[in-house]
């Protein structure tokens, strides 16, 4: 790696005022294990990290309000999340997602601000969030005033390892909305070795009253440029009667709608098919899954 | 931009002169001689880079050094008892079950089969195969690692009830 | 207990009629160096520094086929603490004609006027802060002219683009004396074996098939990636190096330094692993001429990508024919193989002949015929990898098999027990087999596989079945081995030999068996680090070779000192038989605690090079290594997903000296090839390789050990081994490959023809099965 500039702000302020919109060589560092990795392969070549360590506002806190909403503080370690019995009361759906989420050297030290901020479509929690309708409180600068404004993650992400973040903001706060009678899974699809990175995300999320599904969101990722809603196959769900033919009329919207993309993992073809299955799978372990959001 | 951190380092308080750039490993093995944490891939996928930062295990290689100031880091140099040198019940059941061929890879097991002991003292196959699944050994001595993960916690129960 | 913490033995007990310890072969004695590993003291290249230590980091060709126009180094030159940048012209400067390999001088030190493959190292940078080379090496800018470049092997056959003007074999090797100067090709070495008529017997046969294999690009990936110190002076030239062959590092860089053997000194610290990519010249060519040219120690130290430009394992295609009468017997077989030896020959040319050996597989066939080539391609070089070729034919030759069985509606275990080479029966290349217990392995993996008895299919999209294969090679000849063992007046032993612990265990079996002969316990050995100033001559621990030879080696030098301490008894007037403590001995004879016993081996096998117009040779190799293996799966046939259920490996290695360290090297290489089965491939475009990271390279992880693997030995004695033993480092690779195959036809009537079986191959299999084939991407 080549020399740089770190910096450690006590204040949000400052930390905004240290971030530059316009210089591509400064960037905040949370965890820093995908930034480092970007580094040590020399796609990205600082001029200045601002460490996000010491801001308080960012904290690693994780609270249930009395309504059922879970906040996250975005430097909370992915690790916090995964072992919080709030979240795990709240969206069981999460801790079971992270147990292969990456490793657990990854998951101690990456955050969920991190996570989120990277725009790396082959992360797991994205899509789940998702379909949780999950949003982050992003903070920045307006002139020399701080502003605040909430985006829903499904918004968060334009492209390839690409979000509308301004250059000078932060994350501060992942919010999960209450999940009422809300079901939900997540599958991790790969086709290297068990703990390899996912050829394919599906996290999905549905009501549904006696045998019909009230609403659904759907949401691919790894497989595509970003994590995606398949809003074609949400609007196929509403109203549907549960059975194995929803199944696999969902599956074959999904293939349908789905923009994958080929690489090393496997080909667009392919990762067509993958969805079909993984869609119907996925819909099935929810609606098997007991109580909310389980 | 040179900056000095100070850290407790396997329990001593000890202080570094490092640039920003450098990540752990280096600092520990050109600081301090601690050879047992060492770089392979520099992905943090293969885990013979791990250290175990404020109690909580780490890839070293991906960790800046700069993070480390004011933190406890501990190394597997840490495992054997200091003064008399005696192995630690994992580093035990590792010679005895033949957990490691060429050894690269060995500190970074070693490190996380202590750590899942000490979260979970009495493993099942399937506890002990998810904590330690982010760890890679080419020699594939993965049927001893699990052996000698389930040896060291029969030992570890003895000695706590002896 | 007391071995388990790594504790020595003690040696005080030794006495001239030995201390009657009990035998040391069959012990599962804990490797001799686990504290080393345990605690982190095990030292590595990769970690070592020496004072006033430059690194050198590597800049390398983007392009795969192409002359060098310009290198513009300036930019590189202005990095505040950079040392020095160097190309060819600086190399060139201090050995002329910088040309290394063990069978082609085909490989320059940094490319010189041309490139030949994407990562070959063009220029260096110096520093003494790695970060300051990194930095460095990243400026310098290189300029081509770009020439047309061959990727594929079969392609590279037809010599329409060539990779090399001239071939320029080292000499070493009599059968590649007749490509010297040869120009207008990229064969690098045609091996031919004729056994009887093929086109005859193919002619009378009632059946004939023919079909064709592939495999693809894989890694060895070392978790230690290649490191090489040196520090040269005047007088002669220290590296320190990662290689599993120091004895042949030492006689090449003389070679090229023009120095005798005595100025060249090779320490081997541990090996965090090998599997025979650090073998011959690495980074030890480079790192010399570095530290000539700056007069500084220099380290060469790769990161994790630069292994994937470094060394890799030969994909091969293999064309296969078999005829069999209307009884099933196989009555010819035809193979052509074709080794994609990427842009130097390493010791692909030796992985081509020795593996041509045995191409037809563990049968008794009377007409064979093989054509086994090494081919130069743009790709990174390819050299041998566990198994030296062995896995890439087998892999061919037991998926043929299993079809042959299946078209004719033959039992697939029936099969091969009707056309197994049995004990007596010559081989293709004329040699009588002896102590093969081929029958034995299929046997017993056929028994735990309960084959015969029904196997529950499954339901729904997953299906379940099972698959067999059995294998044969033929370990490398003709080698040598020495060693040397010394006794002290204290009566303990210490062994100089040049076999490298990569962690396969050589040092513990290598000090059990010089324990056995001594009569001391194998802990009380020690074994010399290695380091070619102390330690005598061997070819290189390679191939599964090195229990078997060096084994020899150390049990006759162990004898040797047997024979010398029994005169010194008889020459201080003991009695026969007599039993007086080493220790006692020495001082009766020197009159104080003084002297020294030392014995020496050497251990070289019979060898009769085959013939070159037929291959033909009745002592092709000192031993043959046997290897079953089955496999039972569940597929998804919505998704082509395999689990592997079990797995089921039996190998013959002889008498195992040390059972324990026998189960974990047979284990380790199922996993390591089940990777290569499954999932491992290095992806390719335009000579690039577009996946140079453990990100996007997997290996197996913990999580990918089947549920149920099982290994075993069967009952065996190698009548001319060290205590009955055989080498096992490859033995367990052979057959994985194919017997997953097998098993994902048998399970769902797919056959794959090519490496790795990933689940996109299975499931475009089974979808060109139903006819509904799924379309190649735009």
């Amino acid at each position: 790696m080549t020399p740089f500039e770190l910096v450690e702000p006590a204040s949000l302020g400052e930390a905004i005022a240290l971030l530059d919109p316009e210089d591509a060589g400064v960037r905040p560092i949370a965890g820093g294990t995908a930034l480092m990795l970007m580094m040590k392969a020399g796609v990205f070549r600082p001029t200045r990290l601002v460490s996000l360590r010491k801001l308080a506002r960012l904290n690693a806190r994780i609270a249930a309000t009395s309504d059922g909403a879970l906040t996250i503080g975005a430097m909370t370690p992915l690790a916090l999340v995964e072992r919080s019995p709030e979240v795990a009361r709240i969206v069981p759906v999460i801790p079971r997602a992270m147990r292969r989420l990456s490793n657990i050297r990854v998951r101690n030290v990456a955050t969920i601000g991190g996570n989120l901020a990277h725009g790396d479509p082959h992360m797991d929690l994205p899509p789940l969030l998702i379909a949780l309708n999950a949003e982050v409180k992003v903070v920045g600068a307006n002139g020399a005033q701080a502003a605040e404004r909430m985006i829903a993650v499904e918004a968060l992400f334009t492209g390839y390892f690409e979000t509308v973040l301004a250059k000078n903001e932060l994350i501060a706060e992942l919010r999960i909305p209450p999940q009422g009678r809300s079901r939900a899974a997540y599958l991790k699809v790969t086709t290297g070795s068990a703990e390899d990175w996912p050829a394919l995300g599906v996290a999905v999320a549905l009501e549904s009253e006696g045998s019909a599904v009230k609403s659904a969101r759907v949401v691919v990722s790894a497989a595509t440029e970003k994590a995606t809603r398949l809003k074609g196959v949400e609007r196929l769900l509403a109203g549907a009667t549960v059975d194995e033919k929803m199944f696999a009329r969902a599956g074959d919207a999904a293939a349908e709608e789905a923009e994958c993309m080929t690489d090393v993992r496997g080909s667009a073809a392919y990762k067509r098919e993958l969805t079909r299955v993984y869609v119907g799978r996925a819909l099935r372990q929810a609606l098997n899954s007991d109580g909310a959001t389980r | 931009m040179t900056r000095t951190i100070s850290f407790t380092l396997n329990g001593e308080q000890v202080a570094a002169e490092i640039k920003p750039h450098h990540n752990l490993v280096e600092v520990l093995q050109r600081e301090f001689n601690l050879m047992g944490a060492r770089e392979s891939c520099g992905q943090g996928m293969c885990g013979c880079c791990t250290v175990l930062v404020n109690g909580a295990a780490v890839s070293g290689c991906l960790y800046l050094a700069a993070f480390v100031d004011g933190a406890e880091v501990r190394t597997v140099e840490s495992l054997a008892d200091a003064r008399t040198q005696a192995l630690s019940p994992v580093q035990e059941a590792f010679i005895e079950a033949g957990a490691f061929q060429c050894g690269y890879c060995t500190p970074g097991f070693l490190l996380m089969a202590t750590q899942l002991l000490e979260a979970y003292p009495d493993p099942d196959e399937e506890q002990i195969r998810h904590y330690l699944s982010g760890n890679l050994c080419r020699c594939a001595a993965y049927p001893e690692i699990i052996a000698a993960v389930k040896l060291a916690a029969r030992r570890r129960k003895a000695n706590s009830v002896g | 207990m007391a071995t388990s913490s790594g504790q020595v033995g003690t040696p005080k007990d030794a006495k001239v009629g030995g201390a009657k310890v009990g035998s040391q072969i069959g012990r599962s004695l804990p490797r001799l160096e686990g504290r080393d590993k345990v605690t982190g003291r095990a030292e590595y290249t990769h970690t070592m520094r020496l004072p006033g230590m430059l690194y050198a980091k590597i800049f390398r060709s983007t392009v795969a086929h192409g002359r060098i126009k310009s290198i513009d180094t300036s930019a590189a030159k202005r990095v505040p603490g950079v040392y020095r940048i160097i190309t060819a012209e600086d190399i060139r400067t201090v050995i002329p004609a910088p040309y290394y390999g063990p069978a082609f001088h085909d490989q320059p030190i940094l490319a010189v006027d041309k490139v030949h493959f994407v990562g070959e190292p063009v220029a260096v940078a110096l520093a003494a802060d790695p970060h300051v080379a990194e930095e460095a090496a990243q400026l310098i800018v290189a300029e081509y002219e770009e020439l047309p470049a061959v990727f594929d092997e079969v392609e590279a056959a037809a010599n329409n683009t060539l990779v090399h003007e001239e071939l320029k074999p080292a000499g070493t090797f009599a059968d590649l004396k007749h490509l010297k100067g040869r120009k207008g090709t990229n064969v690098a070495l045609d091996f031919k074996l004729r056994r009887g008529d093929v086109d005859k017997a193919f002619a009378a046969a009632a059946h004939v098939f023919e079909h064709t294999f592939h495999t693809q690009k894989v890694l060895h990936l070392a978790l230690e990636p290649f490191a090489s110190i040196a520090d040269w002076n005047e007088r002669g030239v220290t590296i320190y190096s990662g290689s599993q062959g120091p004895s042949f590092v030492r006689t090449e860089i003389a070679r090229l330094l023009g120095w005798p053997e005595n100025r060249v000194r090779i320490k081997v610290p541990y090996l965090g692993g090998g599997f025979g990519a650090k073998l011959y010249i690495k980074m030890e060519a480079l790192a010399t001429a570095l530290s000539m040219i700056v007069r500084r120690p220099v380290k060469v130290a790769l990161t994790m990508e630069e292994q994937f430009y470094t060394i890799t394992r030969h994909p091969s295609t293999f064309v296969i024919k078999t005829g069999v009468d209307a009884s099933g017997r196989i009555t010819a077989r035809k193979c052509e193989v074709y080794w994609n030896g990427g842009a130097y020959a390493d010791v692909g040319p030796r992985v081509t002949q020795k593996s041509g050996f045995t191409a037809s597989g563990p049968y008794d066939i009377d007409n064979v015929w093989v054509d086994s080539y090494a081919l130069y391609t743009n790709l990174p070089p390819a050299g041998a990898l566990r198994g030296f070729g062995i896995p890439q034919l087998v892999w061919a030759y037991e998926s043929h098999t299993d079809m042959i069985a299946r078209a004719l509606k033959l039992d697939p275990l029936e099969f091969r027990r009707k056309n197994l080479l049995r004990e007596g029966r010559p081989q293709a290349t004329g040699q009588i087999v002896r102590d093969a217990k081929l029958d034995a392995v299929l046997e017993r993996v056929a028994e735990r596989l309960n084959w015969g008895k029904p196997l529950a299919r499954g339901n729904g999209a997953l299906r379940r079945g099972r698959g067999i294969a059995v294998a044969i090679k033929a370990v490398i000849s003709p080698t040598t081995s020495v060693a040397n063992l010394t006794i002290a007046a204290d009566g303990s032993t210490t062994l100089y030999c040049g076999t490298v612990d990569m962690g396969q265990g050589s040092d513990t079996a290598m000090a059990q068996i010089a324990g056995e002969v001594l009569d001391v316990p194998a802990e009380s050995v020690r074994i010399v680090p290695r380091d070619t100033d102390v330690t005598p001559y061997d070819m290189g621990t390679l191939g599964s070779r090195s229990l078997f030879h060096m084994g020899h080696a150390v049990r006759l030098a162990a004898e040797e000192a047997r024979e010398k301490i029994k005169a010194m008894a008889r020459e201080v007037g003991e009695p026969e038989g007599s039993n007086i403590p080493l220790p006692d001995l020495f001082k009766k004879k020197f009159g104080m605690q003084a002297g020294n016993i030392v014995g020496t081996g050497t251990y070289k096998p019979d060898y009769v090079p085959p013939d070159p117009a037929t291959g033909l040779t009745d002592k092709v190799t000192p031993f043959w290594m046997c290897a079953a293996s089955g496999a039972e799966v569940e597929v998804d046939t919505e998704t082509g997903h395999v689990r592997i259920t079990r797995l089921i490996t039996a190998v013959d290695c002889g008498r195992p000296v040390n059972p324990k360290i026998v189960e974990t090297q047979i284990s380790g290489a199922v996993l390591m090839q089940l990777g290569f089965t499954m999932f491992e491939k290095m992806h390719i475009d335009a000579g690039q390789v577009t996946n140079a990271s453990l990100a996007d390279y997997k290996i197996p992880a913990i999580l990918d050990v089947p549920q149920a693997m099982e290994n075993e030995t069967v009952d065996s004695h190698l009548s001319t081994g060290p205590f009955g033993a055989k080498g096992v480092g490859e033995t367990a690779t052979f057959c994985v490959s194919p017997a997953i195959a097998n098993a994902i036809e048998d399970a769902c009537g797919v056959r794959l023809t090519a490496l790795p079986l990933t689940p996109e191959a299975v499931f475009r299999a089974l979808r060109a099965q139903a006819n509904k084939p799924l379309a190649d991407d735009a």
